[in-house]
């Protein structure tokens, strides 16, 4: 963990409406490791990914990138900085009037001046890699769920990029396109000497590729660490998330008022119409 | 008192507030033309904007035409008892032409042209900002107004005032079929009438002018709610509605606004 | 690849109907003709009232149509109606110098036009004259007070 880090985000503040999402998130993803970011539902990963994609501007604090301010670049060069990104969204995203070939070939398409069999030979690689080499005709309508979200992976590193963001990579997967994700994103890190994010909140899977640990909660960063860190971790939110605990810190009843009152309170109202 | 005070000054402050977000609204959709509708085409451009131009255009062509026919021969119809009650049933190629050209065909073509091309662009492009689809572009670097809402508002921009013309058309051959081929209107004063008494300019002309303007604003609408919506199934069937009713009500209010510049003198 | 000439096909055709349908209505609805603009020379003729005479109005000659009313304006020199005749080039330096022009108005409740009928000087008119020999529309309201004016002085 010596390398400089590739990214790094400072002091974060975001809201949206009256709800603030982070209150000081600090992080350093390192180059060329995969870094998972874990925490709760309602967290605001994928928010955390948007704003480090450059999507969405923090309230204050910065993100940078190889060293660049990701919001304070021009739009010119935040879309040059994106070439060098690659983001894979939750549901795959995939472009619903384009074949998977063409879904692969867009970006080269779009930042490249590459001739058509170039393209041809580079897509086919990558749909080889993710193994759906065969299915270049089909439509993103003719795709399963983790077939959607394969093509979307050749299609996110179609560029060769340094980084790749994974929003949520194995929510909804059956066992099988769950392993088989698993082995794709470790492997492709390893192969292209990618930095990658994933976002999640699939515990066992995350543990199995992350090399370094982010875990957020209410709009902090409570614990980082190597998964071995965070497994002996004794903060009771981290505890109760790592191990599936249904009760802890974050609740299982949503707040309310005492239970035999209301409940009692009820009946006399109900005795009293009578 | 007091709480009557409280709830007028709380009335008073949703209403502001309610302004405020109106003009913000507009202001985002304004924001938002600009940036679409500005930027120099390229070949890919063209080709994605043909495709759009098939979409909105030629697959409206069939609902606008039938509709055109129909409304000429009522027109037709209704025109012939009118006026063969002051014996002029003669202006009845008049009649058909002004009223197809100036009012008819711009405003129901737009109307049409709302409820089938403007709800499935709303609808398309915003079960593209659902799927993320609109996201992932910018991710990968590409403008998705540049991309998916410039070729989508351009092709409405020229496929309406082309749908119009085909309306009118339709319906001046209508009017002549109910007028001339059943009531028995002398053909010769069908269309003789009728080219004496429409100006190329002045009623072709400033129909087609209505034409493009109602083909901005209804496309222009459609792009932006599907653009602006919330992206759930919900926020989709929601936006395609409002589509619809804000078209239509903007069509037919500039409709009344342009002829009042256009023919009342103002 | 064949789905999409098929489709540009389709939106080649939707252009073509949208140009015929334009010619369509520029010939056969506003009989616009391409031999038009060019070929019409103006006179002016001043009416003391010109009822309600609108610009573009027919212009006949023996129930012919031969032109159209250019524009309508108040002469402010002698405080009458100034209007500019457009005519077919044909009929240029053919209009003796003591033609009549008349506002008159087809059947009874129909538009108003300008009837031109030729005198019979052997001088004629260039572009840009003056007919001298004008007749104002018939106003119903001074009709019927010289009428009521007329009876009363019996």
């Amino acid at each position: 963990m010596s390398t400089v880090p590739f990214i790094e985000v400072e002091n974060l503040y975001f809201s949206r409406g009256d709800s603030e999402i982070f209150r000081g998130v600090n992080m350093t993803i390192p180059r060329g490791k995969v870094t998972a970011i874990m925490g709760p539902s309602g967290t605001g990963k994928t928010t955390l990914l948007k704003l480090i994609g450059g999507q969405l501007t923090p309230d204050k604090g910065r993100v940078l990138i190889d060293g660049d301010d990701v919001h304070r670049l021009s739009r010119k060069a935040l879309f040059a900085l994106r070439k060098r990104m690659g983001m894979l969204f939750q549901s795959g995203a995939l472009f619903s009037d384009l074949d998977v070939y063409e879904n692969v070939a867009f970006p080269l398409r779009v930042h490249t001046d590459l001739p058509d069999a170039m393209i041809r030979d580079l897509v086919l690689l990558k749909l080889q890699a993710v193994g759906l080499r065969g299915a270049r005709h089909l439509t993103p309508a003719e795709l399963s769920g983790g077939m959607a979200r394969r093509v979307a992976l050749a299609r996110a590193v179609a560029l060769d990029p340094e980084l790749i963001l994974y929003d949520e990579p194995f929510v909804g997967q059956d066992p099988i396109s769950m392993g088989v994700l698993v082995q794709l994103i470790k492997r492709l890190n390893q192969a292209l000497n990618l930095t990658s994010v994933v976002v999640s909140h699939d515990i066992k899977e995350t543990l199995t590729i992350a090399d370094y640990l982010y875990f957020i909660s209410e709009g902090h960063v409570v614990a980082h660490g190597t998964p071995a860190d965070l497994d002996a971790n004794q903060d009771a939110r981290v505890k109760q998330f790592i191990h599936g605990e249904p009760d802890g810190p974050v609740p299982f009843h949503y707040p309310a008022s005492a239970f035999y009152p209301d409940m009692l309170g009820d009946t006399v109202i109900q005795g009293d119409a009578k | 008192m007091t709480i009557k005070q409280g709830a007028v000054a709380s009335r008073i402050t949703r209403l502001g507030r309610r302004g405020c977000d109106l003009i913000e609204s507009l202001g985002r959709a304004g924001v938002f033309l600009a940036q679409s509708a500005v930027g120099v085409p390229s070949a890919e451009g063209i080709r994605l904007w043909i495709r759009q131009l098939h979409f909105v255009g030629v697959l409206s062509l069939a609902i606008v035409l039938v509709s055109g026919l129909f409304i000429g021969m009522v027109l037709a119809l209704q025109g012939y008892t009118i006026l063969i009650d002051f014996g002029a049933e003669d202006a009845l190629g008049q009649m058909v032409a002004l009223s197809l050209l100036r009012e008819l065909a711009p405003v129901v073509a737009a109307l049409l042209f709302a409820g089938r091309a403007g709800s499935a662009l709303t609808a398309e492009i915003g079960l593209m900002k659902a799927t993320e689809q609109l996201t992932s572009m910018e991710m990968i670097g590409v403008d998705p107004l540049r991309r998916v809402v410039a070729p989508r508002f351009w092709a409405g921009v020229v496929a309406l005032p082309i749908l119009t013309v085909g309306f009118s058309v339709v319906g001046i051959w209508g009017g002549y079929l109910v007028g001339v081929e059943w009531l028995g209107v002398f053909e010769g004063s069908y269309w003789s009438n009728m080219q004496a008494s429409v100006g190329f300019i002045n009623d072709i002309g400033n129909g087609m002018i209505k034409s493009v303007v109602f083909a901005v604003v209804v496309t222009w609408i459609a792009v932006f709610q599907g653009y602006d919506l919330m992206p759930t199934s919900e926020g989709i069937s929601r936006a395609t509605t409002r589509t619809v009713v804000y078209s239509s009500l903007a069509v037919l209010g500039l409709d009344f606004i342009l002829t009042a510049v256009m023919f009342g003198g103002l | 690849m064949k789905r999409s000439r098929a489709m540009e096909f389709g939106v080649g055709l939707f252009i073509l109907v949208g140009v015929l349908g334009m010619v369509f209505l520029g010939l056969r609805v506003s009989g616009l003709s391409f031999s038009g603009p060019s070929n019409t020379f103006q006179l002016d003729a001043h009416f003391s009232n010109i009822g309600g005479l609108k610009p573009r109005a027919r212009v006949s000659m023996s129930g012919v149509t031969v032109g159209h009313v250019e524009s309508i304006e108040l002469d402010t020199e002698w405080y009458d109606a100034r209007v500019t005749l457009s005519l077919d080039s044909e009929l240029e330096g053919q209009i003796s110098r003591d033609a009549t022009a008349s506002i008159l108005t087809s059947g009874l409740l129909g538009e108003q036009y300008v009837g031109l009928s030729m005198g019979g000087d052997p001088d004629m008119l260039e572009p840009g004259d003056t007919i001298r020999d004008t007749q104002s529309a018939l106003v119903l309201e001074e009709l019927i007070q010289q009428f009521i004016s007329n009876m009363a002085s019996n």
